[in-house]
């Protein structure tokens, strides 16, 4: 069907646009008028025969015709098209008569994408016959992927270069794998803090029912907030904070966080005697004001975490992980550890984790302090500097990667916390309460019974987050963080399409990729038994 | 043995749903909670192994308090089956069986070997099913593997908790009777709760009858219908308790055990003379094995010449009643095939003996007699 849709926009939609040079808009050009080209019309007069023979087929048969004839169509439209492209560049003088032509370009047009799309609808079809025909696992991933691998090697082998696109490629490829290395930097640090934290609340609240709604409620605030604002929001504040000494913001974080524990606190109480209006009232303010803490909290970790240099290249090869790195891996650790105590009822190895979380933020600490105390020595200096520590020194400030990060890590948190929550409450109560009955220790009950069933939707937020930060993280480019929002920004000033497909195509490539490789995570780790069929 | 001990639940709401309750469950018999719903059957029996504190009194379980035993250890020693099963759905039926073991260290080797034995004992082919996952299994295989769990380490108690409370009539039934027989291999001391009072008279060696947290009659089922010691409990366990306690009785407590019979190679003089000489309506004919091929009936042997002319042949399965059904199968069975008297059967056919409606009929006449009350 969608093989179909595509066909007829092949024909009928323009295929290509031929433009004089990178800013003017160009001239469509439809396939009939392609010089000709009848190897087109052939090809596409023939998938519909195959097509026709194929649905009477058996699941099998059907698949595997509709495998190939999918990729072979995202193939050859991207093959024919560049083919054509290269007879419209060459005879550009006669068909743009009388324009200025300077670098006259070829951009794929909607006929063009459609065949693609038509492509991989095929595609896909075919698949998920295949699939239900229980085509083994190696054989899917070849039929899914071969016609991918064959475009991308016409891609590198420059094949595709008449594509406006490729253009644009070429004269900024450097940049375009510096962009991209950056976006993954900062969404991938968020995407970590966030899981840390995310996944750590939504444990809590899961753990201690009173808090549930205070712990939603606060990162449903925060969701709330359209992300350029929130990136917006970010900056003046940070802006300021950066120049205030360390000390102080941590002052600042501490009061602040004993308000929010005192609100919590009489939430928990006393809210039991309260009336249902009262009660929302309660929980309202109390989630605003754990949401001040929380989200200074985040802002400095994120800043700190990001700031550090992960690795030291030194000029010899050798590589160290930076002081501030060793610093942020115990601090996160540390967190993490804590978090997950919480949910353990007694028993040894909630002493464990929780003496030595609260262990390694007490070592944090105290090495920042010494650290401020003795800022200007000669050890440190000479590995990272604290000397002079205001806030900017941990990070924080109102442009740049840091700000992008917390932004992107505070967006990371619903889907975690959310799914988290979810999965671990919705476990079958009668599961819970079989596992008590046969004497399974509250630990044994989370890791062998909860943390399994609850999985699957706990990735499913991961993955949420993960696709949606490498989107958002697009807009981050607007405070200087960089990445590929980069060049959708430019190409949206200067109108340029090929420009923003240049930022677009890898963040789509990039939050695919991210998606397939954490559900094949949840797939390797989730149980036969429990799994969506 | 369990034995409680004035033994009162009252949860944090102020609501007693358990109110000085005393019971000792004797070692290797089945102990029957039943009663209406929310009387406090699941709060007793969850107290047992500490599921639910309790707030006076005290649970002695072999002996010991059950408050100085560390409650992941108690738990351990119960086996623990409830109605909505609980399998892990992430397990294997072998991994579901092997909690326990596995929570106790056992050695792989001997799991192994448990779980194949305990899926055996409860009738699923361990080479069949070891590796599936309980979503692969329909629900009376799912509560066998729950009660094969329940087994799991041997555990020397029981609690369960309307075990087979979701399954449909008939795989109940088979439920049922493969867990009594079970019971016999393995005698466990069993708490089973229920709101069935058919599955309470069928399961219990004994059956405690509850309302609103008390008991009101603690006996063995037999006890409970002849003498139910109020209105409660007789109308609890219904109008029928005269036809229920049939239900108590093996037909091969009572029947007659020198059937009529007449060989089937025999003369029809032969069949004439038993049928005279007992003052019977019809005489039953088995083969060389002494198993049942069909019966004669009066006129008929009078009116032919040879046996096999006279008799109608039919499938044993057809007219005779098994020697281990109830008194009751075989009253339902005369009813419906307007007999005045069955052949009992061996599970092999063979005629061990006859019950006639004659002697059902003495059989309620003496159980009124000794009951107090007589219903009609
Ligand atoms: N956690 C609880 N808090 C207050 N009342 C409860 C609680 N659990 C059970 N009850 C009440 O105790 C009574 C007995 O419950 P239960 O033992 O489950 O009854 P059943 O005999 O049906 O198994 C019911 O009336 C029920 O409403
Ligand atoms: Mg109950």
């Amino acid at each position: 069907m969608g093989g179909i849709i595509a066909s007829f926009g092949f024909f009928f939609l323009p295929l290509l646009e031929l433009k004089p040079n990178r800013l003017a808009s160009g001239i469509p050009f439809e396939l009939l008028q392609l010089g000709g080209d009848t190897r087109y019309i052939i090809l596409f007069l023939l998938t519909f025969i195959v097509l026709a023979v194929a649905l009477n087929r058996t699941t099998e048969t059907r698949g595997w015709t509709l495998v190939a004839l999918g990729n072979t169509m995202m193939f050859l439209t991207l093959f024919l098209g560049a083919l054509a492209g290269a007879n419209l560049i060459g005879n550009a003088e006669t068909l743009l008569e009388g324009v200025n032509l300077r670098n006259p370009r070829i951009l794929p047009s909607a006929g063009l994408i459609l065949g693609l799309v038509g492509g991989y609808v095929t595609l896909f079809g075919g698949l998920s016959d295949l699939r239900k025909a229980k085509t083994p696992r190696v054989a899917l991933i070849v039929a899914a992927w071969s016609g991918l691998a064959l475009i991308l090697i016409f891609l590198l082998t420059g094949q595709f270069d008449i594509y406006s696109v490729m253009v644009e490629f070429r004269a900024r490829g450097e940049l375009l794998g510096n962009r991209i290395v950056e976006h993954i930097m900062f969404v991938g640090v968020a995407l970590i803090i966030g899981f840390v934290l995310g996944v750590g609340l939504g444990l809590w609240s899961f753990r201690d029912e009173r808090m549930a709604p205070i712990i939603l409620y606060v990162v449903g605030i925060i969701q709330t907030i359209p992300s350029l604002a929130l990136f917006g929001v970010l900056l003046v504040p940070l802006a300021r904070l950066g120049d205030r000494s360390a000390s102080s913001i941590f002052l600042f974080l501490l009061v602040t966080a004993v308000i929010a524990a005192l609100a919590i606190f009489l939430y928990r109480r006393f809210v039991q005697s309260f009336g249902p209006r009262l009660r929302q009232a309660f929980l309202i303010v109390t989630a605003l004001l754990s949401a001040v803490p929380l989200a200074l909290f985040v802002v400095l970790l994120s800043s700190f975490v990001f700031r550090s240099s992960f690795v030291v290249f030194t000029a010899d090869g050798t590589v160290f992980a930076s002081f501030r790195t060793l610093l942020s891996a115990m601090l996160l650790v540390s967190i993490a550890l804590w978090l997950i105590s919480r949910y353990l009822k007694k028993g040894l190895l909630k002493r464990i984790m929780r003496y030595g979380g609260l262990g390694g933020l007490a070592l944090f600490g105290l090495t920042l302090l010494l650290a401020v105390g003795i800022g200007s020595s000669q050890f440190l200096s000479r590995v990272d500097s604290f000397a002079a520590l205001t806030v900017r020194d941990l990070g924080v400030s109102g442009i740049g990667t840091a700000p992008a990060v917390i932004a992107l890590t505070l967006y990371s948190l619903l889907p975690m916390v959310r799914n988290t929550y979810a999965g671990l409450v919705n476990v079958d109560p009668a599961i819970t309460d079989a596992g008590r009955g046969m004497g399974m220790t509250p630990s044994q009950r989370f890791f062998q019974i909860e943390l399994p069933i609850a999985f699957p939707v706990i990735m499913a937020g991961v993955r949420n987050a993960a696709v949606s930060l490498v989107g958002i993280g697009a807009i981050a480019s607007v405070i200087g963080a960089g990445g590929l929002g980069d060049f959708i920004l430019s190409g949206i000033d200067n109108a340029s399409i090929d420009q923003i497909l240049l930022g677009a195509i890898p963040a789509v490539i990039l939050a695919t990729l991210l998606d397939a490789g954490l559900r094949g995570l949840e797939q390797i780790f989730t149980s036969p038994g429990i799994k969506q069929v | 043995m369990i034995t409680f001990e004035n033994v009162v639940k009252q949860y944090p709401n102020g609501f007693r749903a358990v109110d000085g309750l005393s019971l000792e469950v004797a070692p290797g018999e089945i102990c029957v909670f039943i009663g209406p719903s929310g009387c406090g059957k699941t709060t007793t029996m969850r107290m047992v192994n500490r599921l639910i504190s309790v707030s006076s009194g005290r649970i002695l379980v072999e002996g010991r308090d059950n408050r100085d035993i560390p409650a992941e250890e108690l738990r351990r020693k119960i086996g623990y089956a409830i109605q909505q099963i609980g399998l892990f759905p992430h397990m294997t039926i072998y991994e579901n069986v092997a909690v326990v073991p596995h929570l106790l260290g056992w050695e792989e080797s001997r799991i192994r070997s448990q779980v194949d034995r305990l899926l055996e004992l409860v009738g699923l082919d361990p080479d069949e099913q070891r590796d599936k996952y309980p979503r692969q299994l329909s629900g009376g295989q799912q509560q066998r593997v729950g009660v094969a769990r329940a087994l799991g380490a041997d555990p020397p108690i029981m609690l369960m908790d309307e075990p087979f409370g979701a399954i449909d009539p008939i795989t109940r039934e088979v439920l049922q009777d493969e867990f009594l027989q079970i019971q016999k291999e393995i005698s466990k001391t069993i708490i089973f709760v229920t709101h069935d009072i058919d599955e309470a008279i069928k399961m219990g060696d004994r059956i405690a009858i509850l309302r609103e947290g008390r008991i009101v009659q603690f006996d063995t089922p037999d006890t409970i219908l002849a003498h139910p010691k109020n209105n409660f409990v007789r109308d609890f366990v219904g109008a029928d308790r005269a036809l229920k306690r049939l239900g108590l009785v093996r037909i091969n407590e009572v029947m007659d055990t020198d059937p009529p019979m007449v060989a089937y190679e025999a003369k029809i003089e032969e069949a004439r003379n038993i049928i005279q000489k007992r003052k019977l309506r019809s005489a039953f004919v088995v083969d060389r094995d002494g198993r049942l091929r069909g019966w004669v009936d009066k006129e008929a042997a009078e009116r032919e010449t040879s046996l096999t002319e006279a008799m109608a042949e039919v499938p044993y399965s057809d007219i005779a009643v098994r020697q281990n059904a109830t008194v009751r199968d075989a009253l339902s069975a005369m009813v419906t095939r307007s007999f005045r008297i069955t052949p009992v059967v061996d599970s092999k056919g063979k005629l061990v003996g006859s019950i006639s409606l004659r002697s059902l009929q003495e059989l309620v006449e003496r159980d009124d007699s000794e009951a107090s009350e007589v219903s009609p």
